[in-house]
């Protein structure tokens, strides 16, 4: 006899197998977007905290500044710079994004979409732009 | 691309999967692993293969992938017709829900190629090969193809949708002008195929507490109905950070949703609602 006792032919004890999400979801512009909005609020989180470094090394006078602006203008600090500009003009235009639907506009999926590449777009746009502007008139 | 409804099937495959390990957040019991393949049919000249998420209850063996060879040539133009196929013509264990075959009922939902889908409304010559099918996403297995959704039945049950009305009944039935009854086209046509619910990242990951896409479309059917008096009772129910205010609107419930109905836009609904109604 089988010493593990049944209901309904299904051994007891034995939890049922949870169906897997994440793992095999196809990745779509709207999770992809939602997503990375989060990883963009996590890397201005950060960035915050670089700024807070630059303050106050500037307030602390020149040789710290020096040293700091050092790093922030070093080829290292500035795709780190160039990664944190992206992150901050894509959280931006994808949280107008979400203000525009908190007003119940752009709904339909067409909107949804045309919304989300417009997101992709802009921060792209807006990012090159910015450091194009800062390039030109700072060098 | 521009998605402009549901039904669209995306031609463009940048990734098939998030770049996640294949057993990230998975319990030892839910760990998929290698099944079998069938033999092909003999002379047949048209095949595809099928990748089916099987799981028996009654061994004490982890869910695992089969593939299938169906024969085209001898198999009706939907995902359904090959499953039932492939039931009748070589494993008679495998085990789904069907009823309608035509997008009415709702039992045949399940995951195809990475979405979620009714499988007698998606064609064959839509799925990429192999094809890969897999149960409704997040829920406890039953076995197969066969979902557990009494979780999911329960969150509904919450939202209580059956009509509140204090005002007596009368004679005939409750009327509404034809503007009155608009307000429930997009609403009431769902059919509780839960696609959207399990293809929800937020229901994923607090699907205990967060009602989840179809339970809160279906709040806002019985909130936009005008013979419906119980508009704060329901919006006390759902104000909660957790049943209303998971919704992170990423919106994989609208692309899903296999009517084209819009459970994304009716929980934006609500929770302005809930913000009017504070004044």
């Amino acid at each position: 006899m089988d010493s593990k006792p049944t209901i309904l032919g299904v051994t007891a004890g034995r939890p049922r197998p949870l169906s897997p999400n994440i793992q095999i979801y196809r990745p779509q512009l709207t999770s992809v977007l939602s997503i990375a909005n989060r990883i963009t609020s996590v890397v201005l989180s950060l960035g915050a905290v670089g700024l807070v470094i630059w303050l106050t090394a500037a307030a602390m006078g020149p040789r710290a500044y020096g040293e700091v602006q050092g790093v922030v203008v070093s080829w290292g600090g500035r795709i780190v710079l160039f990664g944190f500009t992206f992150a901050f003009f894509m959280h931006l235009c994808g949280g107008i994004r979400h203000l525009v639907w908190d007003t119940v506009h752009g709904f339909e999926l067409r909107s949804i979409y045309i919304s989300g590449w417009a997101v992709v777009a802009g921060s792209v746009v807006l990012t090159l732009a910015a450091w194009a502007a800062s390039l030109l008139l700072a060098g | 691309m521009i998605i402009e409804s549901s039904d669209q099937v995306p031609r463009v495959t940048l990734l098939k999967r998030f770049p996640v390990p294949r057993n990230f957040k998975v319990t030892p019991q839910s760990r998929i692993e290698k099944g079998r393949t069938w033999p092909a049919p003999a002379d047949a000249s048209r095949l595809k293969a099928f990748e089916v998420y099987r799981y028996d209850p009654e061994s004490d063996r982890n869910p695992r992938i089969d593939t299938f060879e169906v024969d085209l040539d001898d198999c009706g133009p939907m995902v359904l017709d090959a499953l039932i196929w492939i039931k009748n013509k070589v494993d008679p264990t495998l085990a789904f829900r069907r009823s309608c075959r035509e997008g009415v009922c709702g039992s045949c939902a399940m995951n195809m190629d990475g979405t979620n889908w009714l499988a007698c409304t998606r064609f064959i010559s839509d799925m990429s090969k192999p094809a890969t099918i897999y149960p409704l996403a997040n829920l406890p297995i039953i076995k197969d193809l066969v979902p557990d959704t009494t979780h999911l039945f329960a969150q509904y049950e919450i939202i209580q949708p059956w009509l509140h009305a204090e005002t007596p009944t009368p004679e005939k039935e409750r009327l509404q002008s034809p503007q009155e009854r608009s307000q429930l086209d997009g609403y009431y046509e769902c059919i509780l195929c839960f696609c959207c619910t399990s293809g929800c990242p937020s229901h994923w990951w607090n699907g205990d507490r967060f009602l989840g896409p179809a339970a809160l479309l279906q709040a806002w059917r019985w909130l936009a109905d005008s013979r419906d008096e119980a508009e704060e009772e329901r919006l006390d129910t759902l104000e909660d950070p957790f049943r209303l205010y998971r919704c992170h609107t990423i919106l994989n419930c609208t692309r899903t949703c296999p009517k084209g109905l819009n459970p994304g836009k009716a929980i934006a609904e609500i929770k302005k609602m809930v913000i009017e109604r504070e004044g």
